[in-house]
């Protein structure tokens, strides 16, 4: 019979502060990284006057446009969001509608910038889109301003307010749609008595998201807009600080920006609508809708095989444009082959350990939340919301002003732009980790309590084998984020040593289309090694039923 | 020597609490008897350590326990179902109780494989606990308890839901257990389990 007092062999790092140290260091750091960013902008913002922002035109076309371009674009993506959601509720047994879904996950973790040079690709003045219809129509269209921004912004968010949307529609109770169906509603009705009381507790939601992701997006005005009449603050604050270096006007935009973009997540908190952009499954089956003949029928399919190609033909053109002149770019002189694996050994090095700081970070959290005692809990599930709410560019733009004087060195700089797209990552990370991390069931805790395996030991036997897959996939989500970033990286980073989607970016400023096309598909297949290599790293020996993960489920929390 | 002193537990304030009262002496076992909801189960997670009790005392041979963390007090405990880790194979599950780290000497690991082998689980190390019968989870969790050696056995109905043979195999494991000086707490609805290991009883 065992001694007692039993000689436990002490498990490694089991004493409590250890699950609340690095949970209180990432959560005090992010904290106060916030507010010195904030404070350094505010204090900042006094200087310069604030009458300037109606007075000077320029600043009001910039707020102006700013607000014109964000209402359009979510005007449109939301109409075409819900025809889409509409078209693949009806026309469930579209042979393509798997594959369309998919296509439609995509603009997660497909990086701005590539986005951008596919339709560039398309429909800028070479494009092959362009020309096609040039040939027929002598319509003068030009990609540039408003036209592309638009687009581009409807090419990201149509397929997002769609899925949501579908979502919501797909949730219908299922007596509801068999009463529907026995009425024999259709049209007017049928959106009236079933749709659309399915869609509008949602629509606000989808609409501030969507609102928020046009209103602050960089690389797509970067790329796409420029000139006066088609500069958005997010862009004005950046060119106030690059090129202008006046650093009063940055701030007194940063915090417009954040006003308004605080006055929208204010107004999703107070009416709650953010919960309901949660996903739920549906287990709907197939209860014929009235609606679904052939006009329908008809209509619904050409408008889904429409939105395919428009999803679709950027990619393609990327991918029939990169690689002959990748091949060109691998097999040439060298000189373009050095600047783009040097882009890419640049790229990783900031993107790994961004990736390995969200994740780390998460994890740090994830220990905070175990800890019983309620304020920290609270802590640790309101810390990852910091980098929602305050964009990147104004916490950027807050640490700029702050280590401006000292920041002399470029590897400073790159550490920063690490340090900023890890913690950007970290709410998404968070998301992928929590439930694996927090499904051990009351039954293991206790048992794993009794027989003492805790601390380090807990980790490695309970934690560790479950969420292997987990880690890895937002291990690869964390990278692929950093990797695709070109909007903090353009503030910190030098233009003569450029990041990948920086490359990119010159690339096609200065129309060398054929190399930016190659850089583009180097980009894409880069992150497709980060998933494919992280997926395999990830794939443990033992056959393990609890670790699916998807594409799919990084799509609901995304949305979540 | 356990003893469990004016124990109350009430799990929110105005349903009625319990008070548990009873000692248990080494090679004894005292089965505790009561409808579902008696609290059978309360009381085997207050003295686990799992639920903090209101007032009262729990000792092992005149030394208070019960401001321990579970892993400190002298208590196995085996319940109906769950008490293996689902992703880890039979020979982990076990060793983690002889060492919560896994840092085994070749002597234990023999001594696992020995323990399988006499309750009828030979060359079972590597499966995984969803291979197994409910049965056979059960003898794994015994074997675990018997190799962790701790002097307190809580048996929260172990034995439900197996078949007759499976039964008596395992209440031989249990005597022989008694025998070497173990003392047992036993919740069981069932009558032969009660007769056939129990000393005393306490009723609820």
């Amino acid at each position: 019979m065992a001694a007692f007092p039993a000689t436990t062999n002490r498990a490694p790092l089991s004493r409590p502060f250890w699950h609340t140290l690095p949970g209180l260091l990432v959560a005090g750091g992010l904290i106060a990284l916030t507010l010195a960013g904030l404070g350094a902008l505010i204090w900042q913002a006094r200087q310069p006057d604030v009458s300037e922002l109606w007075n000077s035109p320029y600043l009001r076309n910039v707020i102006a446009f700013t607000l014109r371009q964000a209402v359009i674009s979510t005007a449109i993506s939301l109409a075409l969001g819900i025809l889409v959601a509409l078209a693949l509720l009806r026309q469930s047994a579209f042979p393509g509608r798997k594959a369309l879904l998919r296509v439609m996950e995509l603009s997660l973790v497909l990086p701005t910038i590539v986005a951008v040079s596919g339709l560039v690709a398309c429909y800028g003045r070479e494009g092959t889109v362009t020309q096609w219809i040039g040939h027929w129509l002598s319509y003068e269209w030009n990609l540039y301003g408003i036209n592309g921004i638009v687009l581009a912004h409807v090419f990201f968010n149509a397929p997002l307010a769609g899925r949501i949307l579908l979502q919501s529609l797909e949730s219908v109770p299922a007596p509801r749609r068999r009463v529907a169906s026995q009425l024999g509603l259709r049209g007017w009705w049928h959106w009236r008595a079933v749709d659309w009381p399915a869609i509008r507790p949602v629509l606000p939601g989808a609409g501030a998201l969507v609102f928020t992701l046009c209103f602050t997006s960089f690389a797509i005005i970067m790329t796409l807009g420029g000139g006066p009449g088609a500069t958005t603050l997010e862009v004005a604050i950046y060119q106030a600080l690059r090129f202008e270096f006046d650093f009063g006007q940055a701030a007194m935009l940063a915090v417009v920006q954040l006003i308004i973009c605080g006055l929208l997540w204010a107004f999703m908190a107070r009416g709650d609508f953010s919960a309901n952009l949660s996903p739920q499954r549906s287990f709907a089956g197939a209860i014929p809708r009235p609606d679904c003949g052939v006009i329908h029928r008809i209509t619904d399919r050409l408008l889904l095989l429409a939105f395919s190609v428009f999803l679709l033909l950027p990619l393609i053109a990327i991918l029939a444009r990169g690689l002959p002149s990748l091949s060109e770019v691998v097999f040439g002189d060298g000189n373009a082959l050095q600047q783009l694996l040097t882009a890419s050994l640049r790229s990783f090095s900031i993107a790994l350990p961004a990736g390995a700081l969200s994740v780390a970070a998460a994890l740090a959290i994830l220990g905070l939340g175990t800890v019983r005692i309620p304020a920290v809990k609270k802590l640790s599930n309101l810390t990852p919301a910091i980098p929602l709410m305050v964009p990147p560019i104004v916490l950027g733009t807050g640490l700029f002003l702050l280590l401006r004087p000292g920041l002399g060195d470029i590897s400073q700089g790159l550490a920063l732009v690490a340090l900023i797209n890890g913690l950007m990552a970290l709410p998404f990370t968070l998301q992928l980790l929590k439930e694996p991390f927090n499904g051990l069931d009351r039954a293991s805790l206790n048992l794993a309590d009794q027989l003492g395996v805790l601390g380090w030991y807990r980790w490695r036997w309970l934690h560790w084998p479950r969420m292997r897959a987990p880690l890895s996939l937002a291990m690869a989500y964390g990278t692929g984020l950093s990797l695709g970033d070109f909007g903090v990286i353009a503030l910190f980073g030098s233009p003569a040593e450029p990041t990948l989607p920086v490359l990119l970016y010159q690339q096609m400023g200065s129309y060398r289309v054929e190399l930016a096309a190659a850089t583009a598909l180097w980009l894409i297949a880069s992150l497709g090694l980060v998933f494919i290599g992280f997926n395999a790293l990830g794939r443990s020996k033992a056959p393990s039923g609890a670790q699916q993960l998807s594409l799919e489920r990084l799509a609901e929390m995304r949305h979540a | 020597m356990l003893e469990v002193r004016q124990l109350e537990f009430r799990y929110t304030g105005d349903q009625p609490g319990w008070r548990f009262d009873f000692s248990l002496a080494r090679g004894a076992c005292i089965a505790i008897n009561g409808a579902s909801g008696s609290g059978k189960s309360t009381l085997l997670n207050l003295l686990g350590g799992f639920l903090a009790a209101d007032s009262g005392t729990i000792s092992w041979d005149g030394q208070r326990i019960d401001s321990l963390p579970p892993w400190h007090r002298p208590f196995t405990s085996v319940f109906q179902e769950h008490n293996l880790f689902e992703h880890l194979d039979v020979q982990t599950n076990i060793g983690l109780g002889m060492h919560p780290g896994l840092r085994l000497t070749k002597d234990q690991k023999a001594r696992i494989s020995d323990s399988l082998a006499s309750v009828g689980l030979a060359g079972y190390e590597r499966r995984l606990p969803g291979d197994l019968s409910g049965g056979q989870r059960q003898r794994v969790a015994l074997v675990r308890t018997l190799l962790r050696s701790q002097p307190v056995l809580l048996l929260d109905e172990p034995l439900t839901g197996l078949d007759d043979q499976a039964r008596q195999g395992l209440h031989q494991l249990l005597l022989e257990q008694k025998a070497s000086g173990s003392a047992i707490v036993l919740a069981s609805h069932d009558s032969q389990d009660r007769e056939v290991l129990a000393d005393s009883q306490l009723n609820l």
